[in-house]
């Protein structure tokens, strides 16, 4: 009952290789950086890697997570072979070339625009075009998802959506809307200039755009985390998942309120009124409510797991739980970095206390915190409970898997927590270089050794994690059937509202058209309002 | 009983979410946009409306007439786009020919080499030259000599002049490296604490910016001559300020080194 492993394996394979590569890259920015070495000589090597790191974590390696994992969701929740393997394969391979075709202009210094954009600069064409054939590659996925779960649904009139699939098709509606401000950018704005037929772009229109794009992206790479928070975790450490109806509840509330509020990354650009700004800035509030939600049902979950091993009293529970199972570990570890991570981002929400780390390290601090903290540690775990299903291997060894979740949490705090730290003490982010030897700077240097030290220990735990992956080894003792986590009450029926998307898609569509609507229409209307545009890597 | 359609009144779910989504955006534009302008003196100093287009971010008048427009000294009007960077015609480059042999080679060179301190022109780029030919004759950039030759030529002789030099051959040494021995950190590295790019950044070796010349091999007369403009103010043709800003807190065993660090790359006989 598994017949998309190859697939569902290519997918995790290239997007993990993805991964390793550029997070050496990471750790070479933080190193050249950190006074542990000489100023990098050529800086447009550092924003060549910058862009490289950014574009392959932001763009191709979340993607494939959510790809892969949404296949094998398809098959295991829905219990159906899936519809349209060979789109699938179409979809997995548009996504290789447009990676091959962005990575070729980044890597030979063609494109050092950060993944970002940031036009007015203009790379070459090649970037973009491959950027938009990843983006293409991964619609092939949306309407496989949507076709899949529609087929189900009748077949299976009046039952409810597996949870799994639910946070899967939001997931996939989620990436399929908020993909569409980049697209716009890229193909209206940014191509014609890459391409030679124009001289001068709009950048704060293209800002905006981007904008739309760039906060609900995030959101699109936590669903596969906040799924396996729901659907995984309950059942890995033995307990029962407390609540389905609050799983989807959750989901559909990111769905509504996670796409109109990109204009909280513009609060210093001039060319938006602070209106907008104002409702931008209370819309994203809102997004922290289905993750509260989560917090409280995954935490009662776990409450249960703990009592079912004879925890007892108000806090005694805890030293119940099965602290050597790595989901256990996982999921802690992911909770303290949300916590932390989350209220850092609602910091920089904040319409007046984003004044003060504008552009700051804090911000580089806080999104690695939250995606490649919270979120990608659960990308782990998902590996490692598929893999069994994947590849036929015995369950991977605990203890290997522990240490390399351990080097992962304590690498990923000694990173961040001193770059919100120096953030707070005004240290600009995306600078290849610091002059320590300034009296003034002197003070800040330990926080960009501490960097760099964490950044190893993260490289470390990303080799041991593929050789993890990469060692298993297929075994004759056939992996018992993969189950999602149970309810502690299984719906028998679920209200139609918490069945379906087409409210919540057009609640999502409407919000979009208030928030972003008017802003658009007058940036877009006003003459004059381009500039020359800069070309990058050479005339 | 489960209602049946998901878009009905009776469906309490969708009752509740479209009613308490419209009112939560009512009730957030109506503090965005009225109330939160409305303790601000400067968005309803002219009525609730007024502060309304502002906080949508139309303000009434975009720009308020102040003297300070037009006040001031004036800097360049010249718009850099990358059309300026193309090389021109056979045509274009022939006739700039003959008016640059007539007008130009005399501190120019008759190779664009100059001899007498004037920049060497042999292979710059296009736009550099369209551009302070511009600042010359509207006066932008002062030479009584420039100022005085410009003012005849039209937009046409501008173009095929840059062409005709453009299609020059640069005899030009090696580009500057960032890790050439010798070079400036200024030119290298910039020095961050100040705001100072290093000029590789734009003047090549690292990156080429559009409109930024190329200076290896210039007198350093004509160098230091025209960094101390800069850094006076007296030179201040320059697109928002870049050079000025660039140069203006650096001292003058600075300046020099900057200058002799460009100078010292001899032109050599090569390609460009």
């Amino acid at each position: 009952m598994f017949l998309a492993r190859r697939l569902v394996l290519a997918h995790f394979w290239v997007a993990f290789v993805a991964f390793t590569a550029a997070i050496v890259l990471g750790e070479w920015q933080m190193f050249v950086r950190s006074p542990l070495s000489a100023w990098v000589g050529d800086a447009e090597h550092y924003y060549r890697s910058v862009t490289a790191h950014g574009t392959v974590m932001g763009y191709v390696f979340p993607t494939l997570v959510a790809m892969g994992f949404g296949y094998a969701i398809t098959e295991l929740a829905l219990k159906q072979p899936l519809i349209g393997l060979r789109w699938a394969w179409a979809g997995f391979w548009l996504v290789m070339i447009g990676t091959v075709m962005a990575a070729t202009p980044v890597a030979l210094g063609y494109a050092s625009v950060l993944y970002t954009f940031y036009p007015p600069m203009i790379g070459s064409p090649f970037y973009y075009l491959g950027v938009v054939l990843v983006v293409v590659g991964s619609w092939v996925w949306v309407a496989l998802m949507v076709i899949n779960l529609n087929a189900w649904k009748k077949n299976n009139a009046g039952k409810p959506v597996p949870l799994a699939m639910f946070g899967n098709v939001a997931g996939a509606y989620l990436w399929a809307w908020t993909s569409v401000g980049a697209a716009i950018e890229i193909l209206f704005l940014i191509l014609p200039v890459a391409l030679g037929f124009k001289d001068t772009i709009d950048a704060g229109l293209a800002r905006v755009f981007f904008s739309w794009t760039l906060h609900a992206i995030v959101y699109f790479w936590l669903m596969p985390s906040y799924i396996a928070f729901y659907t995984i975790v309950p059942r890995a450490i033995g307990g029962r998942l407390y609540s389905d109806t609050m799983g989807r509840v959750a989901f559909v509330l990111f769905l509504v309120f996670s796409m109109p509020i990109g204009i909280h990354h513009l609060f210093a650009d001039p060319q938006l009124g602070a209106g907008f700004k104002f409702v931008h800035a209370v819309f994203t509030a809102m997004v922290s409510v289905p993750t509260f939600l989560t917090v409280f049902t995954i935490v009662a979950s776990v409450e249960i797991a703990a009592r079912l091993r004879g925890g007892r009293g108000m806090f005694g529970w805890v030293k119940a739980l099965p602290w050597s199972n790595p989901m256990m570990l996982a999921v802690t570890f992911s909770f303290i970095m949300l916590g932390f991570g989350g209220a850092g981002g609602i910091i920089n929400m904040s319409f007046q206390l984003n004044e003060t780390v504008h552009n700051t390290q804090w911000v580089t601090g806080h999104f690695h915190l939250i995606f490649a903290g919270a979120i990608v540690i659960m990308y782990f775990m998902v590996a490692y409970d598929l893999w069994p299903q994947l590849t036929g291997c015995r369950p991977l060894p605990a203890a290997l898997v522990r240490s390399q979740l351990w080097l992962w949490f304590v690498g990923m705090m000694i990173m961040t927590l001193p770059w919100h730290w120096v953030g707070l003490l005004g240290m600009p982010r995306r600078m290849a270089y610091f002059d320590f030897s300034n009296p003034a700077l002197d003070g800040q240097a330990w926080t960009l050794v501490a960097g760099s030290l964490g950044g190893l220990m993260l490289v470390v735990s990303a080799l041991l994690f593929v050789f993890i992956l990469a060692r298993a080894r297929a075994s004759d003792a056939r992996p018992s059937p993969f189950s999602f986590s149970t309810a502690v009450h299984m719906p028998a029926t679920t209200p139609v509202a918490l069945n379906g998307f087409g409210l919540w898609v057009a609640m999502m569509i409407a919000l979009t058209v208030v928030n972003y609507g008017f802003p658009i229409a007058q940036l877009a209307s006003l003459k004059g309002t381009s500039v020359p545009a800069i070309s990058v890597g050479g005339r | 009983m489960q209602p049946r359609s998901m878009y009905a009144w009776g469906n309490p779910w969708f009752r509740w979410s479209v009613c308490g989504l419209v009112v939560f955006a009512l009730l957030t534009l109506l503090v965005g946009f009225v109330w939160l302008p409305s303790v601000q003196d400067d968005f309803t100093a002219k009525g609730v409306w007024d502060g309304i287009c502002r906080a949508a971010g139309v303000p009434r008048e975009w720009r308020a007439p102040t003297k300070s427009a037009d006040a001031g000294p004036r800097t360049t009007d010249v718009v850099l786009t990358s059309t300026m960077a193309r090389s021109g015609s056979g045509d274009s480059t022939g006739r700039g020919g003959t008016l640059a042999i007539q007008q130009c080679s005399m501190c120019h060179g008759a190779q664009g080499m100059s001899e007498s301190g004037a920049p060497n022109l042999a292979g710059q780029y296009p736009e550099v030259v369209i551009k302070q030919l511009h600042d010359y004759k509207r006066g932008d950039r002062s030479s009584a000599i420039m100022e005085s030759l410009a003012r005849k030529l039209s937009d046409r002789d501008i173009l095929d002049i840059a062409s005709y030099y453009d299609s020059l051959p640069r005899a030009k040494p090696a580009a500057a490296r960032v890790d050439e021995r010798g070079a400036p950190a200024l030119v290298r590295v910039g020095d961050p604490l100040r705001n100072i790019v290093p000029c590789m950044a734009c003047h090549g070796g690292n990156e080429h910016k559009l409109g930024a010349p190329w200076l290896d091999g210039m007198p350093k007369d004509y160098l230091l001559g025209e960094l101390r403009d800069f850094a006076s103010g007296a030179r201040r043709n320059d697109s928002y300020g870049q050079m000025r800003n660039m140069v203006r807190t650096l001292t003058p065993q600075e300046l020099d080194g900057v200058a002799e660090f460009y100078a010292r790359r001899e032109p050599e006989a090569g390609k460009r």
